[in-house]
This record gives C-alpha cells, sequence and structure tokens, in this order.
C-alpha cells in the first residue's frame, strides 16, 4: 500500500498528523501512536531493530513505572512512618530519579505529537496529557527539592503507561476492522509472477500488460483478469462476486483478478492492463470511500478540535477552585484528573470504526460502498424507489404468448427460430429459447437478411419467411387475418412487444414478448417493508407493463411513463414528504437519477465503476441482498450513535467528577483508556451480523408464477429463465 | 516470616513448571559475548524485570483485595484482628483457583487450563522474540518485564493468594517471594543452560502442584475454619501490617 492517506496499521483515515515509521524496510503511515506500536508488534521482523527498539522502551518504561507504583503504594499504606520517617525524602529522590527517564521514555512520543501540532497552530488530545503529566511532574520535583511530603511520580508514570497501553489495545481492536478491507485494498500493493519465456520475474499489478503470462500458485490471489492456458483448479471469487464458492477453472477459462487461486498451479494470459481489473476498481473506489468522512465524521471532529482548548481551561479553572480551599497539591490534582479524563479520543473514534466495519462486512459480501455518508443515509431513509427495467425484471426479454391465424404454433415457433437465430437482437434470443424449451428444430432458412429497426427476413422451402414489426408487414403489403391483427394491436397495447411472423406472403402469427420480473422482487420487496419501508415502482415504461410489474413483485404504488426527467421531479417532491429518498436502478438507464437520489443504488451494474453514479453498487443478482444492507446500515448507524452517546455522556460524567475532587487522576487515566476500548468492542460487534440469506432461490418455478398472464387461447405461457 | 519463606519454597518448586516455557525464553536469552560476568548480568535483568511484573501484581493485587475487604476505606488491622467476612470469601475464593490451578497441573481440569493460559497472548509471546535476540542491556530487562505478563497458572495462583493477603504490602511481599523462589531455577537455566531430563521436568511440574495444592487448601481453610485462621496468624511474624 503506497497511498498515506490511510493509516498501515487500522485502514482509517490518517488525518493531518501521521506519524511515520520504517518498518521492515518500507516508509509507513500510521494515525496514532496506538497503531504505530501495534503494527510493529505484529508485523515487524525480528531483525528489524526499530520493532524491538520500541518494545524494548514500552518494557523499560513498564519496569520503572511498575517500581515508582510499588513505592508509591509502600508510601500511601504508610509504611515510611514512624521510625522510617527520615527515609522519606531518599524515597522520595529514588522515585524522582526512576521517573525523570520514564517520563522520557513513555511520555516522548506524546511530547513529539503536542509539538508538531503546535508547530501547525493546533491543539490536540496529547497536549491534555503532556501539560496534565509535566504539571504533576513538575510540581513533584520541586517537592522533592523543598523536601514537601508528597510526590506524585507515580501519577504522572502511571497516567503515561496506561494512555500506551489503552493505545495499543485499543489499535489492536482497530486492525481487526481493516480485517475485512484487506483483501480489497490488496489490489493496489499486489505483485504479479510473469512469466516471460523460460524466466519468471516477479512484477507489480500495475506494470502488467496485456497478453502477458502470469503464473498463480495455489494459495495466491489471481493478480489479473485473463484466460486460463495452462493448468486446472478452483477459485474462489468471493472478493469480487460476493459469492462464496468454489468455481473449477481449466484451459479456456476466464478468471477474474482478486480471485484466489485454490488448489492448482496456474498460468493466465492477462487479458487487459493490471490496473483495469474490476479488482483494481473497487480498491480505488473502497480508498476512495474510506478517505472521505461522513456527515456525523464532520461534526464529532469539529466537537474533538473545539473541545480541548476547553478542556485546558476547565482544568485550569478547577485547579484555580480549589487551591483557595485545599493545598496547591490538592488542587493540582484534581485539575489533572480533569486533563486526564476529557480526553475526546474516544469521541473522534466513534463514527469512523464503525462506517470502516460496515464498509468491510458489505465488501465481503459483494456490496461496494463509495461513500461512508451512504449507510447513515440509509439507515435514516423511509422511502426506496425503484427502477423497473433491469432492477426488478431480468431485462431480458421473453416469449410469453403467441396468437395465430390457425397455423401450428410449434411450426411458428420453429419457423421463427430458424430465422432468429441469426440475430443478435434480445427478442432473436428470447424466441430461440422458446423454441429450444419446447424441444423444436429451427426450420432450416437460408438468405437470411436483417432489416435494421424492422426484423429479419429469410427463405425456407423455397417461400419468404419473415419475422418482424407491424411496420415491417405492411410494408411487404403481406395480408393479415383481421383477428390476428387486432389482438396485436391490443397486446401492444398493453405493452407487450409484438413481433409478427409470417410466410407465404401471409402473416400467420404474432409473438408477444415481455420482460420477466426477477423472482427474488417480490420476496425482496416483502422484506423490505417489513422493516418499515416504503417501496415505489418509477418506471418510463408504459402503465400497463409498469403495472403488471408492480403486481408481480408486490408493489402498491407505482407511477410509469416517466422520462429520466420526470423521475428525478418525482424524486424531488418525495424527498419533500420522505426527507431522504433512496432509489434502486440497474446504474445502466438511470445514472442521472441515482446520482440525484439522497442514495443510490445500483443492482448488478456492469458498467464502469469509475463512470459510477450511485454510491452504493450491490453485485450482479444482488437484489436479494438489498434488505440485508438495509440491516447492514442501521447497525452502522445504531453503532455510531451509541458508540457518540457513550463518548460524550462518559465524558461528560468524568469530567464533572473530576472537577468535583472525585476522581484520581490514575483511575481517570484507566477509565479514559477503557473507553476508548468500550467503543472499539462496541464497534466491533458489527462484525458479529449474519450473512444474507437468500429469500428466495431463482428457480423456474418462481419464474412462471411471476410471469403475466395472458388471455390467449392458443399457447398459454412459455416462460421461464431464458437466457441462462 | 516463615509464611514468606513457604512461599518462596513453593516459587521455588513451582519454577520446575517454568522450565516449560520461561526456561525456553531463559535458553534463548542465551550468553553474552562479553564473557561469563556479562551472561550472568543480562540473565540477572531479565530475571529483575519478571520479578517486577510479579511484585508490582501482588501489590496491585494486594491493593484489589483490601479496596474489597474494606468498602469504608478503613484499613484493616490484620495482627490478631478478626477476619471480616470479606476476606474469609476472598481466601476461599483465592483457596480455590489455586487449587483449579493446581489440580490443571496433574493433568485434570483441562478446561481450566485453556482458561488459564488461553488469553491468546501466543502471538504477543511470539512478536516477543525480537527482543531475545536485540543487544544492549535494556532489552533483557524489558523482555523480563513483558514475560511476567504472559498467562501462567502458576503467577495466578499466587497472584490469587496476594489478592487473599488484602494489603498492598502483604501482596507485593508474597510475590516478591514467590519471584525470588523461582530465581534459582531460571538463572540456572539461563547460565548452565542445560536442560533437564524430561521425565524430571515432569516430576518438577507434579511438585509444583503439590506445593500450590497445599497453599490452596491453607488459603481455603483460612477462609472456612476459625482456628485454621488463627493459626495462619499464629506463626511467628504472621501477615505483617
Amino acid at each position: 500500500m503506497t497511498d498515506d492517506r490511510l493509516c498501515r496499521h487500522c485502514l482509517l483515515t490518517i488525518g493531518r498528523r501521521a506519524m511515520r515509521r520504517t518498518v521492515n524496510g518500507e516508509n509507513c503511515a500510521f494515525c496514532c501512536y496506538g497503531c504505530c506500536i501495534a503494527f510493529q508488534v505484529r508485523s515487524g521482523k525480528s531483525e528489524e531493530w526499530e520493532a524491538a527498539w520500541l518494545l524494548i522502551r514500552l518494557g523499560v518504561g513498564g519496569f520503572l513505572s511498575m517500581n515508582i507504583m510499588l513505592f508509591s503504594l509502600l508510601l500511601y499504606t504508610g509504611a515510611f512512618t514512624g521510625v522510617d520517617a527520615r527515609l522519606l525524602p531518599w524515597v522520595h529522590l529514588l522515585l524522582w530519579i526512576f521517573a525523570t527517564p520514564a517520563l522520557v521514555i513513555l511520555g516522548g512520543p506524546f511530547l513529539r505529537e503536542t509539538w508538531l501540532d503546535g508547530v501547525q497552530g493546533r491543539l490536540r488530545s496529547s497536549a491534555l496529557i503532556v501539560v496534565g503529566v509535566g504539571a504533576a511532574y513538575i510540581y513533584s520535583a520541586f517537592a522533592v527539592i523543598e523536601r514537601g511530603t508528597h510526590v506524585y511520580f507515580d501519577t504522572a508514570t502511571m497516567v503515561l503507561m496506561l494512555f500506551t497501553v489503552g493505545r495499543y489495545l485499543e489499535a489492536a481492536g482497530r486492525a481487526r476492522a481493516a480485517r475485512d478491507l484487506e483483501p480489497l485494498l490488496a489490489a493496489e500493493s499486489a505483485c504479479a509472477t510473469v512469466v516471460n519465456g523460460g524466466a519468471e520475474t516477479r512484477r507489480a499489478v500495475r506494470d502488467v500488460k496485456a497478453r502477458m503470462l502470469v503464473r498463480v500458485r495455489p494459495g495466491e490471489r489471481i493478480p489479473v483478469d485473463g484466460v486460463v492456458t495452462e493448468g486446472e483448479s478452483h477459485t474462489d471469487e468471493a472478493v469480487i462476486t460476493g459469492e462464496s464458492r468454489q468455481v473449477a477453472k481449466s484451459v479456456g477459462s476466464p478468471v477474474i483478478a482478486g480471485s484466489i487461486n485454490l488448489d492448482g498451479p496456474l498460468l493466465i494470459q492477462s487479458s487487459g492492463a493490471g490496473t483495469t481489473t474490476r479488482w483494481a476498481q473497487i480498491c480505488r473506489s473502497v480508498r476512495d470511500a474510506l478517505v472521505r468522512r461522513s456527515p456525523t465524521q464532520r461534526i464529532a471532529d469539529r466537537v474533538v478540535g473545539a473541545s480541548v482548548p476547553v478542556v485546558l481551561a476547565l482544568g485550569g479553572l478547577t485547579m484555580l477552585y480549589w487551591a483557595q480551599w485545599l493545598p496547591l497539591e490538592r488542587a493540582l490534582l484534581f485539575g489533572l484528573a480533569v486533563l486526564v479524563v476529557a480526553c475526546p479520543c474516544a469521541v473522534g473514534l466513534a463514527a469512523p470504526l464503525a462506517t470502516s466495519l460496515g464498509i468491510g462486512r458489505l465488501a465481503r459480501c459483494g456490496c461496494l460502498v463509495r461513500d461512508p455518508g451512504v449507510l447513515e443515509a440509509l439507515a435514516r431513509t423511509r422511502l426506496l424507489a425503484f427502477d423497473k427495467t433491469g432492477t426488478l425484471t431480468s431485462g431480458r426479454a421473453h416469449v410469453v404468448g403467441i396468437e395465430t391465424d390457425g397455423a401450428g404454433t410449434d411450426e411458428v415457433l420453429a419457423r421463427a427460430a430458424g430465422l432468429e437465430r441469426y440475430s443478435e437482437h434480445g427478442f432473436g434470443h428470447a424466441i430461440t429459447t422458446a423454441a429450444a424449451v419446447r424441444g423444436l428444430d429451427p426450420v432450416v432458412t437460408g438468405d437470411v437478411r436483417i432489416l435494421p429497426g424492422r426484423g429479419i427476413r429469410g427463405n425456407a422451402d423455397g417461400k419468404a419467411v419473415v419475422a418482424g414489426n407491424g411496420a415491417l408487414m405492411s410494408e411487404l403489403g403481406w395480408s393479415v387475418a383481421p383477428a390476428l391483427s387486432e389482438h396485436g394491436r391490443s397486446l401492444e397495447a398493453d405493452g407487450y412487444s409484438v413481433i409478427y411472423i409470417g410466410w407465404g406472403e401471409q402473416v400467420r402469427a404474432a409473438l408477444a414478448l415481455d420482460d420477466s420480473v426477477l423472482p427474488e422482487a417480490r420476496s425482496t420487496v416483502e422484506a423490505l417493508r417489513s422493516r418499515g419501508l416504503h417501496v415505489l415502482l418509477l418506471s418510463g415504461d408504459l402503465a400497463h407493463a409498469t403495472q403488471r410489474v408492480a403486481v408481480a413483485a408486490g408493489i402498491q404504488d407505482a407511477q410509469s411513463g416517466l422520462s429520466p426527467e420526470a423521475k428525478r421531479a418525482a424524486l424531488r417532491q418525495l424527498r419533500q414528504r420522505y426527507n431522504v429518498v433512496a432509489m434502486v436502478g440497474d446504474g445502466l438507464n438511470d445514472g442521472p437519477v441515482l446520482a440525484d437520489a439522497d442514495i443510490g443504488i445500483a443492482v448488478g451494474s456492469a458498467t464502469d465503476l469509475a463512470r459510477e453514479t450511485a454510491a452504493l453498487v450491490l453485485p450482479r443478482d444482488g437484489l436479494w441482498m438489498l434488505p440485508w444492507v438495509v440491516d447492514v446500515a442501521r447497525a452502522v448507524r445504531m453503532t455510531i450513535l451509541t458508540n457518540l452517546m457513550w463518548a460524550f455522556g462518559y465524558n461528560c460524567i468524568a469530567v464533572t467528577l473530576a472537577m468535583l475532587g472525585w476522581l484520581q487522576p490514575v483511575l481517570a487515566a484507566a477509565v479514559m483508556a477503557g473507553s476508548s476500548i468500550i467503543v472499539v468492542l462496541n464497534s466491533l460487534r458489527l462484525e458479529r451480523l449474519p450473512n444474507p440469506v437468500p429469500s428466495a432461490a431463482p428457480d423456474q418455478s418462481a419464474a412462471v408464477e411471476s410471469a403475466p398472464t395472458m388471455h390467449t387461447s392458443s399457447l398459454p405461457i412459455i416462460a421461464g429463465q431464458a437466457i441462462p | 516470616m516463615a509464611y514468606y519463606l513457604m512461599l518462596f519454597a513453593a516459587g521455588f518448586a513451582g519454577s520446575f513448571h517454568c522450565i516449560g516455557m520461561c526456561g525456553g525464553f531463559a535458553c534463548a536469552l542465551g550468553r553474552d559475548p562479553h564473557g561469563h560476568a556479562a551472561t550472568v548480568l543480562r540473565h540477572l535483568l531479565y530475571n529483575t524485570g519478571r520479578l517486577t511484573t510479579y511484585c508490582f501484581l501482588g501489590g496491585l493485587a494486594g491493593a484489589l483485595g483490601q479496596v474489597i475487604c474494606t468498602p469504608q476505606g478503613m484499613t484493616v488491622s490484620l495482627v490478631g484482628g478478626p477476619l471480616d467476612a470479606a476476606q474469609r470469601i476472598l481466601a476461599i475464593v483465592a483457596g480455590l483457583l489455586m487449587i483449579g490451578m493446581a489440580l490443571q497441573f496433574f493433568g485434570l481440569l483441562q478446561g481450566f487450563h485453556r482458561l488459564a493460559s488461553g488469553f491468546g497472548s501466543s502471538a504477543f509471546a511470539m512478536s516477543l522474540r525480537s527482543l531475545l535476540t536485540a543487544r544492549g542491556r535494556a532489552a533483557p530487562l524489558a523482555f523480563g518485564v513483558f514475560n511476567g505478563f504472559l498467562p501462567c497458572p502458576l503467577v495466578y495462583a499466587f497472584v490469587a493468594e496476594a489478592t487473599s493477603t488484602a494489603g498492598a504490602l502483604p501482596g507485593f511481599l508474597t510475590m516478591a517471594s514467590f519471584g525470588l523462589g523461582t530465581f534459582p531455577a531460571m538463572l540456572m537455566m539461563g547460565g548452565v543452560g542445560q536442560v533437564l531430563a524430561p521425565a524430571w521436568r515432569q516430576r518438577g511440574v507434579w511438585l509444583a502442584g503439590s506445593c500450590i495444592l497445599l497453599l490452596g487448601l491453607i488459603t481455603l481453610s483460612r477462609g472456612i475454619l476459625p482456628i485454621a485462621a488463627h493459626i495462619a496468624h499464629g506463626w511467628p511474624g504472621g501477615h505483617p501490617a
């Protein structure tokens, strides 16, 4: 990972106070001291001096502060009273000697942070620690010189120790948030073994060009899109498709970048540059999403920024107030407790951690979040508007009825299929599939010509055969039985696409084609409704066609005949009532509408991610995941809210207690460190969200049920999953 | 004093258990190229770090016990004073814990073993290996400090004992005696670098188990039997207050 905007350890945004270290010969940036420690402890190679040095510092700091604490415990329990009282100054001196290096070792990173912030004219939480600990240390040093009765070296060092350990533990927890995102973000730093002649070289994926041969060993991630030229294996494409199952690959099979090669070595011919794969696109998109800040996060950051000076002032006031009644040292301790306990680390952590966990959780199932704010918005929305074609329907035509003037339906289909197998048009595919489903052999047809925009014609058994629209038929001047012509017109008026089939200079039949509703559409809509969401259908199609889909999917509220501009106007109107509106589309035809909605959700998008306008992209055939995505979004929002409530509430209560003098500084530091850890633990509960459960398997029977019935007598319905 | 001598003995016996895990560390710490004296210093530093952690844990546990036993902030006078109910309960809990640990040394209560050593800190222990090979005087000290925090049923048992003493100072002394008890074996492991035969190690583990079992029974009886409490306090020196 070469990006400096994300922490190397926890993948959260770094902000301006990056800590930079060289680990294993690489320059790494960290968002905080805790991540810096945790990453080095986890990944630092044993021969790395720096990783060892860090641990040594922590260990020695721990040794010194534990000794100080022990002696102080003995002091507090009164071990040096009475006869031993003359030893007291010497014990104090010993504590001073221990405390000085401990302060340098443990406090150094905090001091450095404060200094760097100060140079940039900012005050952050580390300043609170530095001021508090510094005051305790300096006071105690004077107390030793003046032979005072109390020293607070233990407070100074233990506060530092607790904050260091707290940050380490917090960072260790945060790294778990990055676990789901790592495979996605690995795309940019991935390497490929390029085979050139007999030589194999390791190269960065961005240097891999089309047609290069790449070897992938079992257990490795396939770095480029391509075709297998040698070897057999199984791959797991979960990162890209969201489906965790094994796919068999042999010579000639296409493979996608980002999938894991499971059990056999493969030689792959790259089909494009390493940077153009979907994996790389997802990587860039996820990285951009992580860097962006949600509105909640912006508010929280502003609060954190404003709170540090306030807390400093509160600490000073507390000290001044108590100094009127108590000895200076007690007042100082109260002030220190205020500074330590009000450290707003947990507030700053509340939103980004939950959001990145949510993004990672969705990413593991192939759902891509392009804007962190979208999760919170989706959790708040009460309205989901669906586009029809390609979203609730398969976007592929099916033959749903045949009207004839007496000719056998099988003959009609066989002749039509004989023509249409030469056609690339979606309707052609629908007709050949319908013939195949009924087990018909297409009539051998020669001399086939495609008439663009009108139909197709050819010759079979010495007679001209034509399939096409009504315009083509009238152009040819072929005769049509009045009943057939009437049926055809009423079908067209109902929103079906009608194809006329004729041979021997006579139109013999009319085929009705329609887009089939996805089998999971109904259960998805029901699941969404059970979550309290209002579901609406916005379609540019004719009223009858829209209504059929609405009925099949169980949507009561449908608007038809909307141009893209009218859809946007409809959304604007709905926004006044529902405040936040989400639009679900296929990302192909409704890009501007998706971009205009508060939350644009693209299902089964085949478009280039870079041009994608939706903020949330579901995988292909991923409509059924939508209720689960809503659940995740709600869980993320709930977590953010509980985190913030905890962090703010805790800070308010703790600061009040500290100002009243009811909180020891060491206890305050312990509870403060604990508060950040609680925020981390609360956020990590998001990891335990259940996986999405397919509510309806896309099978034949469901498709037949959901297909519209027709009032034709000759052939009821030929429907099904037309194109596998 | 006798109480602490017994703890020392228990630590010494228990340290044969240490050879299994910490002995490996001591061996890995190895010899210093600068001669015998430097090697001894290296190991002394390591063990000092370990001892500091133990003492700290002991002091902390003792203080915690004190807090539990005296919610009103009164200091408990241990000498001669009757044990109050809280301290009795503490003693019973600590005693049961120690007996559980001891049984686990004999291969019983495997679930307890997972509980005792399964805090997922093996990754932490692995990352500490970088300290073993690092040069300088500070590295062994730092390693010792961390080593003290590694999960070990023996340490838990004695921390439980320290808690039941309900005082920072006796807690500290409890763990100090135990820690000093482990010194000879650990120094021997590091300095001499000899590994005991597996059979001997097994006997050491049993010995450690017996000692902890005995200690656990004594602690438990201190909580249950009123007379035993007086016996415990009747020892010359008893618990210093």
